[in-house]
């Protein structure tokens, strides 16, 4: 398997010898090119354009974060699965409003699936948190009475909003309390922890399509528009639960991650590097953990998991076969 | 798969040698190199190696290991080179 390259230092990043050669201050080092999928940049790195040529060439992604770990954007090569007809298809599930409400509420649907499952373990562990269960099944069984994609995002909100303020009591830790969902700038450990992972599974899905036919820029539930791309936040809405939130709680429960992690800036609150480097050690560990997928009988990773709800929603737009959201059954 | 690469070529060669692994795999000391590979990259390495060096005189060796799960890996002295995601 390729693998993710994550730079925190700052340097030169270029092209050396037909391979990619990052030199800091302290230390000179090859990356080897026809093992790497993706360069996530986070330190102050100087880059030149024949790297960049040599990126898209080697269909590499590179994604950048500022200083405060928002993410600024991706160099993503040009596509090298090129396919107007996946576009075209794409686009007329788009337009045509019963179709995209289709798809839609099927990435809720799972978002919230999932979520429940979270909450369902930790049930199971003795928290009280039946009140919130009840509370978001509730509000799962109105999802298809709404006909409209602000409502399904509405919908979608509250019982995240609600699903949040469970943390409080799965973690009973004082330094991380949630009191409500902060963002651009987050305004709490719990909330910036929440919103770093957030950024890092976007990315993460947004490598994934690329190595698929899809066309980030048109998704689904979220709206398309000038600015970004989308169908990787849609699909990121199934794996926030599985992944990014369990990282958090594990990470934190187990104290991997405290109070003094944090520090506050003019602009607002910033993680330390080595929580940096601890959650992502972590996130880069469950993506490969696998587990035996039950349609497919074979042995698959959180990251292949990722691709292969790309390819079922290629199949849908073929019209080949309806496509279901992931849920995990644990 | 995990393979670990060694090779002894004439002084001539090392750099070329050294540039390829550079591509497919890990530095970890003078003429080693490790990594998870996998099978069309190796296939490719093995390919580019064959053309650089000259077969009756140098001699490259791969140690092919299918899973490093029952295997382990200790040191003595110091760290010289190795893999990292973060740097």
């Amino acid at each position: 398997m390729k693998k993710a390259i994550y730079i925190f230092s700052s340097g030169e990043l270029k092209r050396k010898d037909n391979t990619l050669y990052l030199e800091t201050e302290d230390r000179k080092n090859y990356i080897p090119v026809e093992n790497t999928s993706e360069i996530y940049i986070f330190g102050e790195v100087n880059i030149n354009k024949r790297f960049l040529e040599f990126a898209s060439q080697n269909q590499i992604i590179i994604h950048f974060f500022n200083h405060y770990d928002y993410y600024v954007g991706s160099f993503y090569p040009r596509e090298f699965l090129n396919s107007g007809y996946m576009i075209l298809k794409q686009a007329e599930y788009y337009l045509d409003k019963e179709k995209r409400l289709t798809i839609a509420r099927e990435f809720v649907r799972g978002a919230v699936k999932n979520i429940l499952q979270v909450i369902r373990y930790y049930i199971n562990r003795g928290k009280d948190l039946v009140k919130i269960d009840e509370r978001i099944r509730e509000l799962e069984g109105r999802i298809d009475d709404f006909n409209e994609i602000d409502e399904l995002m509405a919908i979608e909100g509250n019982i995240r909003e609600c699903y949040y303020s469970s943390f409080d009591k799965i973690l009973q830790n004082q330094d991380f309390k949630f009191c409500k969902r902060t963002t651009r700038p987050p305004k709490n450990n719990l909330n910036s922890l929440i919103s770093f992972g957030n950024s890092m599974i976007y990315t993460i899905v947004l490598s994934e399509i690329y190595k698929t036919h899809l066309d980030p820029r048109i998704g689904f539930l979220h709206a398309t528009n000038f600015r970004r791309f989308t169908l990787n936040l849609d699909v990121a809405e199934i794996f926030k639960p599985i992944i990014v939130d369990r990282v958090i709680l594990t990470l934190i429960g187990r104290k991997v991650i405290t109070k003094d992690d944090f520090e506050q800036d003019s602009e607002g609150l910033i993680i330390k590097e080595k929580a940096k480097r601890e959650f992502i050690k972590e996130l880069e560990e469950k993506l490969s953990t696998t587990f035996k997928h039950r349609q497919i009988g074979k042995n698959v990773s959180y990251r292949r998991l990722i691709r292969l709800e790309l390819y079922k929603l290629e199949k849908h737009l073929m019209g080949e076969q309806e496509y279901s959201a992931f849920v995990a059954g644990w | 798969m995990f393979i670990i690469l060694v090779y002894d070529v004439g002084e001539k060669r090392v750099a070329k040698v050294l540039k390829i692994c550079r591509k497919y795999l890990t530095w970890v000391q003078n003429s080693v190199f490790e990594g998870e590979i996998t099978e069309s990259a190796y296939k490719k390495l093995k390919l580019e190696l064959k053309r650089a060096i000259v077969e009756d005189e140098d001699s490259v060796i791969f140690y092919i290991l299918r899973t490093i799960k029952y295997s382990d890996r200790e040191m003595l002295g110091r760290k010289k080179g190795g893999e990292e995601i973060f740097l």
